[in-house]
């Protein structure tokens, strides 16, 4: 297939990046032309079009379809695993994924057995926890990778053995059958007791790695004199807890007064038998028991 | 993969996706000229608050004829204004035509403050002074609750806990079984460390369950979705159409960590409600409780909440007088499609006329 045959598509999809450039200038007319879509209707209108025009220009090329799965993006939008900025990472090129990268996290992982040493022992054991999780996600991310790849090839097979379109199919008709297959392809693999587990460890992974950063940074902020969010929460959860015990109180006292209306009341009415004094309260608990049992039976 | 799936005649191509192009230059005019969508087509107004949450009364154009109010109970996830997207989608309006007495519980927005709040607090809290709220204003001891989805879940726990208060129970798209084997996020969340995602992430962001929802589809609503709406871009009205639900989709709420971390633990992953051993608070939901008349709905294709997931209610609650209504569509579809406006409002009218 010529490259002029796709000239078109080079039209459409630069048409289509123009068009969110446009739509990003509109809200900030500093805004220069690499501005990411923001993630409004606009934004995401363009990318499912730019994503149209990718599954245009693979199979215009004769090729199957490009992975629709993943672009880069795990599960829970986290960004995929770049180069860590612990000062200690992969060489260049060794992509998550790659052998060069396996053999580096290998030796890594040894290095970072290794046990910590003086004043800065604890910081030295935190850079070394957050590197282990680091390759850690690294290596999830390409797990679950290597599934929605799987998730892809089963679809193009699938469409291969398709009856080959005819003069009546249109371009959208024939995308429309590519998205059926990609999406039974998915959901066959989703549901699967391997995509459990590999969407899992990696979700895990993605969290190990976070918390880490989080802690590094309570350490830093607490440094500087700057309340931490594990105070905030700490306060938030104290403050609940006594709101809620307000609630109770504030219940009990409702059903205190209740009480003392009705004793009250049955005060006021004139006494049956004046030498047995604890007889009507007897009978108002007595009849209060009563009432709840009856309501409780109506109820049913 | 080199190999072609087909061969494609270049011109063809090239004089559809031309056409393509130029229906979509033209509708970007239509887009930019479409106003701001709003939700919430009926009036309405409040009749109590208390933290981020609202209960609103609804106003039909006449007076009620039904005797006992109905409260809707909404799901956490996603904003209420599903069930009143816009005038002629519109599940209240149908019911106040119907001659109900609508309200409606709004969970708001939570933020950092609202990061402890636990099931309990819902349930047993908020939920429960709405129902109190909208008992006092009526003078009844008990009300009709409606609760769709995680709220039908909620609606369930305190219909259990509190019988006495809910005189008929309506569920909506309500799962009660969340192991079935075609619960794509219920099989997801089975291995995932809950405590380590919420002590994490503390509540968990909008963005981030909208992201969990959208890869249950990804191509489909990711990419086709957006293909398909250049189609409509010259249509102004369908576009609207479209812009509100896509304001639903995402305009939603974070979801409050410490009841997140409960949902998806005991639900999700324990599926304790089957089982009978949920605890709210100190108390322990036993569905065998709820001998209401209960009326359950479910979709037919519903992808969240399969038809499999919900209809194991009739085995679980413990009232004799069940009715199952199927509605032919999705979970989506049940509230905003124009057969679900001519059937679901009716339908719950009639059930509830009749008890």
């Amino acid at each position: 297939m010529s490259e002029k045959t796709n000239d078109f598509i080079d039209q459409y999809q630069a048409f289509v990046r123009d068009g969110v450039e446009a739509w990003a200038r509109q809200f900030d007319p500093k805004a220069g032309p690499a501005v990411t879509p923001s993630p409004d209707i606009v934004g995401r209108l363009f990318s499912g079009l730019d994503g149209y025009g990718d599954w245009l220009r693979s199979v215009m090329g004769g090729q199957a379809p490009t992975s629709p799965f993943g672009m880069g993006t795990p599960p829970f939008g986290q960004a995929a695993p770049g180069a860590p900025s612990f000062g200690f990472g992969p060489p260049p090129g060794a992509q998550p994924g790659t052998e060069r990268f396996d053999d580096w996290a290998k030796v890594a992982r040894e290095a970072l057995s290794l046990p910590a040493f003086g004043i800065t022992r604890e910081q030295q054991e935190e850079q070394q926890a957050l590197l282990r999780a680091w390759i850690d996600y690294a290596e999830q991310y390409t797990r679950y990778q290597t599934l929605l790849q799987g998730v892809h090839d089963r679809a193009s097979e699938a469409l291969r053995h398709q009856q080959a379109p005819t003069d009546a199919d249109s371009m959208r008709s024939l995308y429309d059958r590519w998205v059926n297959l990609a999406e039974e392809s998915y959901a066959q693999a989703a549901l699967s007791a391997e995509f459990r587990e590999v969407y899992a460890a990696l979700v895990n992974a993605q969290m190990r790695l976070k918390l880490l950063q989080q802690r590094q940074i309570e350490r830093l902020s607490a440094q500087a004199g700057m309340p931490t969010r594990k105070e905030v929460d700490s306060l938030g959860e104290r403050l609940q807890a006594m709101r809620r015990e307000l609630r109770q109180m504030q219940g009990l006292a409702a059903e205190v007064e209740a009480l003392k209306a009705e004793i009250a009341t049955l005060r006021a009415k004139p006494a049956k038998a004046p030498t047995k004094t604890a007889a009507p309260k007897k009978a108002a608990v007595a009849k209060k028991a009563t009432r709840k049992t009856a309501t409780r039976k109506t109820s049913r | 993969m080199t190999d072609a799936p087909f061969h494609i005649d270049p011109e063809r191509a090239r004089a559809e996706m031309e056409a393509f192009r130029r229906k979509l230059e033209a509708g970007m005019e239509t887009l930019r000229h479409v106003g701001p969508v709003e939700l919430g087509a009926t009036p309405r107004e409040i009749v109590y608050t208390e933290d981020k949450l609202t209960l609103w009364h609804f106003k039909g154009e006449k007076a009620p004829t039904a005797k006992t109010p109905l409260l809707i109970c909404y799901a956490l996830v996603n904003t209420p204004w599903m069930v009143d997207l816009q005038e002629d989608r519109s599940m209240v309006r149908n019911l106040l035509a119907q001659g109900e007495d609508v309200y409606l519980v709004d969970w708001g927005y939570p933020d950092g403050a609202d990061r402890w709040l636990t099931l309990e607090d819902y349930i047993d809290g908020y939920l429960d002074r709405c129902v109190d709220e909208v008992r006092r204003r009526h003078g009844l001891d008990a009300i009709n609750l409606l609760g769709i989805c995680q709220g039908g879940v909620f609606s369930l726990c305190y219909s259990a806990l509190h019988p006495e208060k809910v005189r008929n129970l309506v569920t909506m798209v309500t799962p009660v079984d969340f192991h079935t084997p075609d619960n794509m996020l219920s099989h997801w969340a089975r291995n995932v460390d809950i405590d380590l995602f919420v002590d994490t992430v503390g509540n968990v962001p909008a963005d981030l369950m909208n992201f969990a929802y959208l890869t249950l589809k990804p191509l489909r609503l990711n990419q086709q979705k957006y293909v398909g709406l250049v189609d409509i871009l010259d249509n102004p009205k369908e576009l609207e159409n479209f812009l509100r639900m896509e304001k639903w989709i995402f305009d939603s709420p974070d979801q409050a960590g410490e009841t997140f971390r409960q949902f998806a633990r005991d639900f999700f992953q324990k599926n304790l409600l089957m089982q009978g051993r949920i605890q709210i608070g100190k108390r322990q939901v036993d569905l065998k409780r709820v001998t209401q008349p209960v009326l359950n709905i479910y979709a037919e294709q519903d992808h969240l909440v399969p038809p499999a997931a919900s209809t194991p209610m009739r085995e679980a609650i413990g009232s004799e007088d069940y009715t199952a209504l199927a509605f032919p569509g999705g979970h989506i579809g049940i509230y905003v499609s124009g057969r679900a406006q001519k059937l679901v409002p009716p339908a719950i009218h009639e059930w509830l006329n009749q008890r």
